[in-house]
């Protein structure tokens, strides 16, 4: 089997400035790569992917009539498709490239022994001539996809990327958890740095999602199954039942004032109660009731109990015999914007926080700072519901410390100046505030002219963090923190104490990316694709990212992430078709048994099995369907017959590639 | 004031004693300092330990008494957020400081001369009862105290060099 047509390959060496040319004697293995059977030019150059270096190669293959292009360079992750392009632009096609990678997998990883990795580097562009002989031309395929996205989180990086989609004309199916949309920004009271409303900005934005007809909202309900592939997924959505007809209820709360079951208010961070029938809060989105099956009576124990809220709801909305309801979406791209959570202080046990009533975390501040909150806006310590004297802000608590999160929450120091602010605003000056601190980290576009107006207001900040909160006999607060500007140590008695609580990553973000393919970084937010270059994707074609899910962000950053990812989903689907990569299997129909293997492990569901009929039998055989294979090559592994293979990496060009690395290296080339 | 000169290979020498070389990542939050047990008796301030180290400024630390004012209470090792423990650096120091042949603070080898002798950090002593009776271990009839075996000595002599 070892006859095939004469190929004339060009061999380009990478300096990649001094990424490879730093350890890899480049010019060394551009005059071995010279011996390689079929190498008709080798060169090196500083860049490859400039454009001179593009040039270099489209003219040879011109002047020479190469008919096979190595490239020896960075990971082809990088820059495979900017060689692929190059070459076809000459005439070729693209897929008569073969990229070898010096850059990860030789200089930058054998940095201190520039030799061995020199031979290394021989050795890999040997076996990349050798896989370049038997490369195949190939075309791309092309595939419809649906023009309709799903955005997973009704935050307002959810809202923000729905209704940028919907306005572009995509219909949009937004999934929320909650029974209403507006996530962590619906809690917060007023935002950094202009000191707006935030329900102000907000609410009119969940209204719009309501309304737009391009958005089927879908709340208190999550996703459970994802199949398909970018451009055609499918997406199974559990609506859980709230026990209330959504058609009928009018948002009136006539319910809530009859039903006697208290349940702790999460929208409220817990502080105070509601009831076991409620609206999520005041400006929910949609405004209908909803009844938690885990307190309410009728649900939990008996038919026969309660049913108060039925008596006294005048639209006969309630419902108790609702079911769950699974909805099947067809979409072809998905945002995920499913948010972040605060970091439980608990954990710290130092600072007291569970033990003492007040000290309270920075986002049940907002809450007792918002107007729409269990004290009406009024600042209150929450043991004895007496405005404080002295409010004591703590930093970075779990964030920048190894023992929880190593991270800066990005967010933290914003909030507290924020918050001392409106602290300052509303008790006037009857109150002393402290602010303890690290490092303050006012960065964004009107960040530190905040911070100045902070200063502005007579707020002390103190270089050093408090090792311990204690409470004195009398149950008042107590702490020591050293001040780094005076050198003396400061005894503080706050009748308040709010905690800088980083954001962590949402509980149940480990299930979200398994159900969607996508990876998390170490820090255990989810992973961008690239951290520069491609920061709204996922590594999973189709699958974008919107806001704190990927890393703690402020509302700004959110909103301007949320609005890229739309522009993402808009740029993948708005053709109408996808254009996908042709490395695909294929069945040879003849050495085909029929065994089904292949059928029962495609993660993709790309093959089929096609009936036959041979010599009046009815035989199965394999059949892939184009568009749904990712090439992944599990199915070829698994053939027993070697009848399903993915193109260039069948038997014979691996084979071919494993050859070549086991021949010895000798300096006149592997011939 | 004149100007300090950093001694960067007295610095390498207490790394060196670490186990680690956290030391390095500390950012001065000064919640050390904040909680520490001896600063409110005796003007320990860890954080500038950490400081004086990782700049070099090593010189003096050895032969200074704040290193023995420590009462290894290690709130320091259990709240730090970056690891890098204080009270390490100051166990480092100390052990410099007798490999100097510095001055040692007298109880600290009165300790280690009746561990040495005795294999007890505290000799027995005698008590005084509620009935106000004087006792000691044999009017309790406890069981005599042996010294310590011949190679304790030896092992512990060996222990202390190494580190």
């Amino acid at each position: 089997m070892d006859v095939w047509l004469m190929t004339r390959i060009g061999v380009y060496v990478c300096h990649c400035g001094l990424n490879i040319a730093g350890v890899v004697d480049v010019e060394k293995v551009a005059e071995y790569a010279k011996g390689l059977p079929d190498v008709v030019v080798a060169k090196h150059y500083t860049y490859m992917c400039s454009e001179p270096g593009q040039h270099m190669i489209q003219d040879d293959i011109e002047a020479q009539n190469l008919d096979r292009i190595v490239i020896a360079t960075c990971s082809p992750r990088m820059h495979e498709e900017t060689f692929r392009r190059a070459v076809a632009e000459a005439g070729l096609n693209p897929y008569l490239t073969e990229i070898v990678n010096l850059r990860e997998h030789v200089s930058w990883a054998h940095t201190h022994e520039p030799e061995k990795a020199t031979e290394k580097a021989k050795a890999l562009v040997r076996m990349g001539v050798a896989h370049a002989r038997l490369l195949e031309p190939l075309e791309k395929r092309k595939v419809s996809v649906e023009k309709g996205v799903l955005v997973v989180g009704g935050g307002i990086a959810g809202i923000q990327t729905s209704l940028d989609l919907a306005d572009a004309g995509f219909k949009v199916h937004l999934v929320e958890k909650s029974p209403s949309i507006g996530g962590r920004m619906s809690q917060l009271d007023k935002t950094f740095p202009t000191l707006d409303c935030s329900a102000c900005i907000l609410t009119p934005k969940m209204v719009d999602v309501a309304k737009h007809l391009n958005i089927t909202l879908l709340t208190n309900a999550e996703v459970t199954n994802v199949k398909g592939f970018v451009g055609n997924y499918e997406a199974s959505i559990l609506k859980k039942p709230t026990y209330v007809d959504a058609e009928k209820c009018v948002g009136c709360e006539l319910c809530t004032k009859v039903c006697p079951v208290k349940v702790p208010d999460r929208f409220n961070e817990n502080l105070t109660e509601k009831r076991a029938i409620s609206i999520y809060s005041t400006q929910a989105v949609p405004k209908i009731a909803t009844i938690n099956p885990d307190y309410c009576l009728r649900l939990k124990y008996n038919k026969g109990v309660c049913g108060k809220c039925q008596d006294a709801c005048e639209a006969k909305a309630i419902d108790f015999e609702q079911k769950p309801e699974t909805v099947q979406v067809k979409v072809g791209g998905i945002v995920l914007a499913v948010g972040s959570e605060v970091f439980n202080a608990s954990k710290m046990a130092e600072l007291g926080y569970g033990r003492f009533k007040n000290v309270i975390s920075s986002i049940e501040f907002e809450r007792i700072s918002d107007a729409s909150g269990p004290t009406g806006g009024k600042i209150v310590s929450p043991k004895d519901g007496k405005t404080p004297k002295t409010i004591a802000f703590i930093q970075c608590v779990g964030s920048r410390d190894k023992r929880f999160h190593d991270y800066c929450c990005r967010v933290g120091c914003m909030v507290t100046l924020k918050q001392a602010i409106l602290a300052r605003e509303k008790i006037h000056e009857n109150v002393r505030i402290y602010v303890c601190y690290v490092d303050l980290r006012a960065f964004g576009k009107g960040y530190d002219e905040f911070y100045r107006s902070a200063r502005d207001k007579d707020i002390d900040f103190i270089a050093g963090l408090p090792s311990e909160i204690h409470s004195a006999q009398d149950g008042s607060l107590c702490f020591d923190v050293y001040d780094k500007g005076t050198n003396k140590l400061l005894e503080v008695h706050p009748d308040l104490v709010v905690l800088g609580t980083g954001l962590v990553p949402n509980n149940d973000l480990g299930n979200i990316s398994a159900l969607f393919h996508a990876s998390r970084s170490a820090d255990g937010f989810l992973l961008e694709a690239h951290p520069k270059l491609r920061p709204l994707e996922t590594a999973m074609g189709g699958v974008f990212l919107a806001g704190a899910c990927q890393g703690p962000k402020d509302i700004p950053d959110t909103v301007a992430q949320a609005s890229g990812a739309a522009a993402k989903a808009i740029d993948l689907l708005s053709s109408g078709e996808i254009e996908l990569e042709p490395l695909k299997a294929v069945v040879d129909k003849d050495s085909c048994s029929g065994c089904r293997i292949c059928e029962s492990i495609c993660p993709f569901v790309a093959v089929e099995m096609k009936p036959e009929v041979v010599d009046g039998n009815e035989r199965f055989r394999a059949e892939v369907i184009e568009a749904m294979c990712q090439g992944c090559g599990l199915c070829s592994s698994a053939c027993p017959t070697g009848a399903i293979k993915i193109q260039q990496y069948s038997s014979r060009q691996v084979l071919t590639q494993v050859q070549a690395a086991l021949t010895e290296t000798c300096t006149e080339g592997g011939k | 004031m004149s100007m300090a000169k950093p001694n960067l290979e007295a610095r390498e020498k207490i790394l060196a004693k670490l186990r680690g070389r956290e030391l390095v990542n500390c950012f001065q939050c000064i919640k050390c300092t904040s909680g520490c047990t001896a600063l409110k008796l005796l003007e320990l301030k860890p954080h500038e330990i950490i400081k004086l180290v990782n700049l070099g400024f090593v010189d003096e630390l050895p032969s200074s008494d704040i290193i023995w004012t420590c009462v290894t209470c290690l709130k320091c090792v259990q709240r730090c957020p970056q690891k890098a423990s204080p009270y390490h650096v100051i166990m480092a120091l100390r052990n410099i400081a007798v490999e100097k042949e510095a001055k040692v603070p007298e109880g600290y080898l009165k300790a280690v001369s009746q561990i040495l002798e005795t294999g007890l950090i505290e000799t027995p002593k005698k008590i005084v009862t509620r009935k106000m009776e004087t006792v000691d271990r044999d009017c309790l009839k406890l069981p005599k105290i042996n010294p310590p075996k011949e190679n304790f000595q030896a092992v512990f002599t060996k222990t202390m060099e190494e580190k």
